[in-house]
């Protein structure tokens, strides 16, 4: 078979891209299963006598295990919050025309158009008020924020390319708003409520800033946990890469259980 | 017995009006079509039946109802539309049952009510499938039978066969029509294809602009249309437009000047005699299906542009002064581009019309 230079060029560029991306999730993963003489070694060593300690000391911790959980419980529920608000946000979004629906929208996108830090000194002002600090609660609200206008902007677009008949044919039939909604928008727009629920998620449980300022002992996430380990004279990259590794671990099997949803062309057939 | 009325309605979005008017009653049973060019109004004014668009003035009655401002659902109407707007996420059995189960009929009778229409539509080996493991003309038919299982009052159509190829449409034209013989229904079609309007039809509606332009059975729009947009609009190929002048008018006999005509002249003994005056511009029209060739009397001395052969029959295309006429005549006549043609026409088959466009 030959194989044109447009194509080997092609498949070089792919490599490296894939490389470029994949390396620092490598070197992690490596590096969680290095001594800290191997991990400290210019130049580096890639072959290795691979150690569980790392692992070993971080489950050793409770604190790890306890902020996979914080982690956990936050995520969760700030997804499944900004799923079931922002789903029928959508909804109206997408379907009806009400007044001030175009203020209602620019509202959602100004959201995000603040930097985080900025809100950050307020938030914890309010957060003292409130005794909210250092619960989960303050966490899932703040979260809730910022995935509720990700989940709307997406979950809209993929209601908006419901074809229109299609609810018509349903008030036809006979069913509510809400059924229409239920039996009709939700299943249709599956893959664009998975892939929001998938960015809402990750974005919890990635977050670092609002959860440092937010929490003290009691519900520190997992980032915070990871980088508290930066402390004091010396850097146990080991466990830092070993706590990482374990992060990311969750939000992959959440991301591929979901994926499953997120099928093109669902609704071919409906129209034409 | 009235069972569908519309009484003067209207719709407009903003200052743009749409339909500008429309009063127009169907009886029990019967089958009617809303034909016109696209933009004409025929597919809002066929949704404002169905309570999908508002009616801006007017009043709506069906089955001896107001149903001017109810919602579509009590309306008891069902619709075909022209996407087929099935659920794509549902079996064609639940695409069928959408509708009983949202009127919380029970299980077994929705079962019996499906599995009745899927035998009338021939669709009981399709029912577990999904809509997009189905053809365009499978997917039609599934729409028809959400629409018929719930035995609607009244049934709307919009449009339904012009996604599908033209064997499939001729195909389904048939089944909609023994579809309606077999269930004595009401039925609205909307269309802009006057072949479907023809053949299906108890009576049409033609619209143009927001307006009704003539009401009747197929067979009257075809023999007195009611002005030149109608002969124009029904038949095919189109009626031939000749704009003469009245030469001369002596008694019931009416002479018209065209230079298309044999002689220059056409004489015509017709009581429209006394609704003109001399000078006065009419436009003849002449169906390509009645002028003949080689008569012996000819009306049209033209020649001839070109010929197409559709097999059993043949179209003519020929030059005058004006538009250019076409004849459609049986067999192969042996002429060549560019040859004299001659064609004549019974008299009781020239529509006249007046400046306006309305028949005299």
């Amino acid at each position: 078979m030959r194989i044109s230079s447009g194509k080997l060029l092609h498949a070089l560029g792919l490599t490296a891209v894939v490389i470029f991306t994949l390396f620092p999730f490598f070197w992690m993963v490596s590096a969680s299963f290095k001594t800290q003489a191997d991990i400290l070694s210019s130049p580096p060593v890639w072959f290795f006598t691979p150690t569980l300690q790392n692992y070993a000391e971080i489950f050793a911790d409770t604190k790890v295990s306890g902020a996979i959980i914080n982690s956990l419980i936050v995520a969760t529920c700030s997804t499944l919050l900004a799923v079931i608000l922002g789903a029928p946000a959508a909804f109206a979004l997408a379907r009806y025309e009400f007044r001030g629906k175009s203020d209602l929208w620019f509202w959602f996108i100004s959201n995000r158009m603040i930097s985080p830090i900025v809100l950050a000194l307020p938030v914890y002002l309010l957060a003292i008020q409130t005794g909210l600090l250092d619960t989960h609660l303050v966490l899932i609200l703040i979260y809730l924020t910022f995935q509720l206008p990700i989940v709307v902007w997406i979950v809209t677009d993929q209601f908006k390319s419901i074809p229109a008949d299609l609810e018509q044919a349903a008030r036809l039939d006979g069913a509510s708003q809400f059924t229409i909604f239920r039996k009709i928008y939700l299943p249709l727009g599956a893959p664009g409520i998975a892939v929001s629920a998938i960015f809402s998620f990750i974005f919890s449980w990635n977050e670092l800033l609002y959860a440092l300022v937010l929490t003290r002992r009691a519900v520190q996430t997992a980032p915070v946990v990871a980088t508290s380990f930066m402390s004091g004279y010396e850097l146990p990259w080991g466990k830092i890469m070993a706590t990482g590794t374990v992060i990311v671990l969750p939000v992959t099997i959440f991301a591929l259980i979901v994926s499953r949803h997120m099928v093109r062309g669902l609704t071919m057939g409906a129209t034409k | 017995m009235t069972f569908l009325r519309l009484d003067n309605i209207k719709k407009s979005y903003g200052d743009a009006a749409v339909i500008k008017g429309v009063s127009f009653a169907a009886e029990k049973g019967e089958f009617v079509v809303f034909v016109g060019p696209s933009g004409c109004g025929k597919s809002t004014l066929l949704r404002m039946i169905a309570g999908l668009e508002d009616v801006s003035s007017g009043e709506l009655y069906i089955d001896g109802r107001e149903v001017t401002y109810e919602e579509p659902a009590k309306r008891e109407v069902s619709m075909v539309f022209q996407s087929y707007a099935l659920y794509p996420h549902m079996s064609v059995f639940e695409n069928m049952a959408f509708g009983l189960r949202m009127a919380k009929k029970p299980e077994a009778e929705i079962k019996a009510q499906v599995l009745e229409a899927a035998r009338i539509l021939q669709l009981e080996a399709l029912l577990e499938r999904k809509p997009r493991a189905l053809s365009g003309g499978q997917r039609q038919r599934v729409a028809i039978g959400r629409s018929i299982v719930r035995h609607p009052k009244l049934f709307l159509f919009d449009e339904p066969l012009s996604n599908l190829d033209a064997e499939l449409r001729s195909q389904m034209r048939v089944e909609i029509a023994k579809l309606h013989r077999s269930l004595g229904a009401t039925m609205v079609y909307v269309t802009h294809d006057q072949v479907e309007a023809m053949t299906l039809a108890d009576r049409i509606v033609v619209l143009r602009a927001g307006l009704v332009e003539q009401i009747g059975s197929p067979t009257e729009l075809y023999d007195t249309p009611a002005n030149t947009f109608v002969a124009g609009f029904i038949g095919s190929p189109k009626m031939n437009f000749i704009n003469a002048k009245v030469a001369s008018i002596a008694g019931n006999t009416l002479t018209l000047a065209h230079p298309t005509f044999a002689g220059g002249t056409l004489a015509l003994d017709t009581p429209a005699a006394a609704r003109t005056k001399l000078g006065a511009p009419v436009t003849v029209g002449l169906r390509p299906e009645h002028l003949s060739v080689g008569a012996a009397n000819p009306v049209l001395a033209l020649t001839l542009d070109f010929a197409e052969s559709l097999g059993g029959s043949t179209q003519l295309y020929a030059r005058s002064e004006g538009e250019p006429i076409i004849a459609l005549t049986a067999g192969r006549p042996n002429l060549k581009p560019g040859d004299a043609l001659t064609l004549g026409i019974a008299p009781s088959h020239i529509y006249l019309f007046d400046a306006a466009g309305l028949a005299l």
